[in-house]
């Protein structure tokens, strides 16, 4: 559905426009043409207009994290309704994980997968191919054949990788193969929990996790960055020591790191309720290790938000703890979350955030992020004072496990622009813009 | 008479190569024979062999040497008997050379400090193959024109430098001839320091032909290293540093220390090929040991020049 549309230009005329790649904060206008930002100044005028009096207009959003479920699991997300989700949170592009049914971990699942992205994707879909095959910790993948099938970068996410010489050699052979390497750090011989290894868990006679988990599988990744000088990224940092360390490599290798929404906002709190709908893998940890990680975001030792969207059927969250799978929407709530939890209450300005979760994410994957003239015409539109409560009717994703549910957020997105056009559109006779 | 063991060629000389290339010619040309009369050389080989154990053992017999040969089964090290002992006991026997084949690196140098006899390294784990190198060097001198023909020349070495005792042989072989040499292969089989060696690390055979390589050196890929997660699969290992007819097209050379495998470094319908000096490297083999040998027992002195 997303092509290059040279047919029309868009100007969005006096939204409030703040990109911190490019420096801009202020009402203005913003004239797109060609799928493109073509001119930001103020009066412009143009065949289609967009009043935008009241909105904030932001660089997409960008997501390297997400589990639409395709192939595999399409009851509980597809292409088209993952990315009508992320569209609907203001992603204009999305990395898609290997961990679906097929594995993604041969050339032609790769290609097959590309192929449905350009006809059923509403914003633009990279695609993960997996680190080693079947996920399964052994044998490495053939990269550059994925590479040459259209794999954007390769990822051992959901599982990680138990062997610290496969992940070694995955990482030698992945930058001789010219792709990044998202990772999912968790050591399985420490992870034998459903919740983090606390006094929640404890209370609630819970098997726990264990933060070492984490951080172990952390230092790990990162020394074999430093040394292999692979390009990896460590995803869903959920401890304040995983944090600092990943900060202690900043200068030492080529990684880059992210946080969740959910993990900034949420804590282990929930475990009393010990409602299956608040598994997630990392676990939420107790508010030492959200604050350490809130930190690290703001300062920008940590680069940027990444949602983990996973998608689950209700069959598969609403069951005990121990029984359910681990997992969170995460597409359509991100920016309300964190506008709702860390900026409203002055933890986090808004320019970071938008930051964290266009500009940085937008330079790791190449497209969007920066409303400079000339960038792809990737944009969110967002009324900042809107309240709305997460329902499972206002979820557009095909699945409803959302840990915000019966939750009142502040700010929501009005419309999503991708290539120039709309893909989310909620401005309706307002706006009088053609969807 | 003065002897010399050869071990390794990480510090010979463009004149010490050109001797030994030299004395190989003398002995192609049948201008050289009966080197080693009356002496005994002993094949050690502890690590199966075919080409480098048949032509060593006719390089000595047709010098006229006494072969004796010396395998892990048959002997006693077997028993358990040390590396060092071996030797010991070779060297009171009084062998008047040892070549020696042992699957682990620095195995030629520690024998040579236990035996007055020379030792000549045939081979040592990922270590050292002196005289694969050497065979290369004779047998590409002769598809160049000479040894002459070799300066500026341009050659890739392809695959699994990291494990291979053939690339640390004929890499600051081919760098003495004069030659420029790139290394092929992904990170994985490759020494951590490669880019610090200063030679340029390429991709792919085809980059290695957009390079301008004149030559395609291509080592042997081992079992284990297929199996391991050091390459994801022979298709694509294949695929990207394995050699193809059509890269042959342009007139670059492809050679190979052997065993071959078949469709993996070379698919098979190359291996023969007229571009192919796969089967003059193993005919080098028998004068170039030969050099190697009439050159460690001191019977070089008697060569014609």
């Amino acid at each position: 559905m997303l092509q290059d549309n040279n047919s029309a230009e868009l100007v969005i005329r006096q939204a409030h426009v703040l990109d911190p790649a490019t420096g801009l904060d202020g009402t203005m206008d913003v004239r797109l043409s060609s799928g493109r930002v073509a001119e930001i100044g103020q009066e412009l005028r143009g065949p289609r207009e967009l009043d935008a009096v009241g909105l904030h207009l932001f660089p997409g959003f960008v997501d390297v994290h997400a589990h639409w479920r395709t192939p595999g699991r399409e009851d509980e997300e597809d292409i088209q309704s993952g990315s009508a989700a992320a569209a609907a949170g203001g992603f204009t592009s999305v990395v898609m994980m290997p961990n679906t049914d097929p594995i993604v971990d041969r050339p032609v699942v790769v290609s097959g997968l590309v192929r449905r992205v350009e006809q059923e994707s509403r914003v633009r879909a990279h695609v993960a191919a997996a680190l080693h095959v079947g996920l399964a910790g052994e044998r490495l993948t053939e990269m550059r054949l994925l590479k040459q099938a259209g794999a954007f970068c390769v990822s051992d996410d959901g599982l990680g990788t138990a062997s610290a010489g496969v992940l070694r050699n995955g990482m030698l052979y992945a930058r001789s193969a010219g792709l990044p390497v998202i990772l999912h750090c968790e050591d399985p011989t420490l992870a034998t929990g459903v919740v983090h290894d606390g006094v929640a868990a404890s209370l609630a006679g819970l098997p726990g996790s264990p933060a070492s988990a984490e951080d172990a599988a952390t230092a790990t990744a990162l020394i074999l960055a430093a040394e292999t000088g692979a390009k990896v990224h460590i995803t869903h940092v959920s401890t304040a020591l995983s944090a600092a360390l990943v900060g202690f490599f900043e200068d030492r290798a080529d990684v880059t790191a992210d946080t969740t929404p959910h993990h900034l906002t949420l804590t282990e709190d929930l475990v009393s309720t010990l409602e299956g709908l608040y598994r997630v893998n990392p676990p939420l940890r107790p508010d030492g290790d959200r604050g350490g990680v809130e930190r690290a975001l703001r300062e920008g030792v940590l680069d940027f938000v990444a949602t983990d969207h996973a998608p689950h059927a209700s069959e598969e969250k609403e069951l005990p703890i121990e029984e359910a799978a681990p997992g969170f929407l995460g597409h359509e709530t991100a920016l309300a979350a964190l506008y709702t939890d860390l900026v409203l209450d002055g933890r986090l300005s808004l320019a970071r955030l938008v930051e964290a979760m266009s500009c940085a994410p937008g330079q790791w994957v190449g497209t969007g992020g920066s409303l400079a003239v000339g960038a792809a015409a990737d944009l969110a539109l967002v009324d900042l004072s809107e309240e709305w409560t997460v329902g499972r009717s206002t979820l557009i994703s095909r699945s409803s496990n959302s840990p915000y549910l019966g939750r009142t957020l502040t700010g929501r997105v009005v419309a999503t622009i991708v290539g120039g056009e709309p893909v989310h559109d909620r401005t309706g006779a307002r706006f009088g813009i053609r969807a | 008479m003065e002897t010399r063991s050869f071990l390794t060629l990480e510090d010979a000389s463009r004149e010490d190569l050109r001797e030994v290339l030299d004395l190989a010619r003398a002995f192609a040309e049948g201008r050289f024979v009966d080197s080693l009369e009356n002496k005994t050389v002993c094949l050690a080989f502890f690590e199966a062999s075919t080409r480098t154990a048949v032509s060593f053992e006719l390089a000595a017999r047709r010098s006229g040497a006494h072969v004796i040969s010396l395998s892990e089964k048959g002997s006693a090290i077997a028993k358990g008997e040390s590396l060092i002992d071996t030797v010991v006991t070779l060297d009171r026997l009084g062998v008047d050379a040892i070549v020696l084949r042992h699957q682990a690196a620095g195995a030629a140098a520690l024998a040579s400090r236990h035996t007055s006899a020379p030792v000549i390294n045939a081979g040592d784990g990922c270590g050292q193959h002196p005289t694969q190198a050497l065979l290369d060097l004779y047998a590409l001198s002769d598809a160049m024109g000479g040894f002459e023909g070799l300066q500026g020349r341009r050659v890739a070495v392809v695959g699994d430098v990291l494990h291979s005792r053939v690339a640390r042989s004929v890499i600051p072989g081919f760098l003495q001839a004069g030659m420029e040499v790139a290394l092929v292969a992904p990170l994985t089989l490759l020494p951590p320091d490669a880019e610090s060696l200063g030679l340029p690390v390429l991709s792919s055979v085809d980059e290695a032909l957009e390079w301008g390589a004149d030559v395609l050196y291509m080592l042997r890929l081992q079992r284990e290293r297929m199996a391991g997660a050091l390459i994801p699969s022979v298709a694509e290992y294949a695929r990207f540093y394995g050699v193809s007819r059509r890269h042959l097209e342009s007139g670059a050379l492809a050679m190979h220390p052997g065993p071959v495998n078949r469709g993996v470094e070379i698919s098979g319908d190359v291996v023969l090929d007229a571009s192919s000096l796969i089967p003059d490297q193993v005919a080098a083999g028998v004068c170039v040991r030969s050099a190697v040998l009439a050159l460690s027992t001191g019977a070089a002195h008697r060569v014609a020049a």
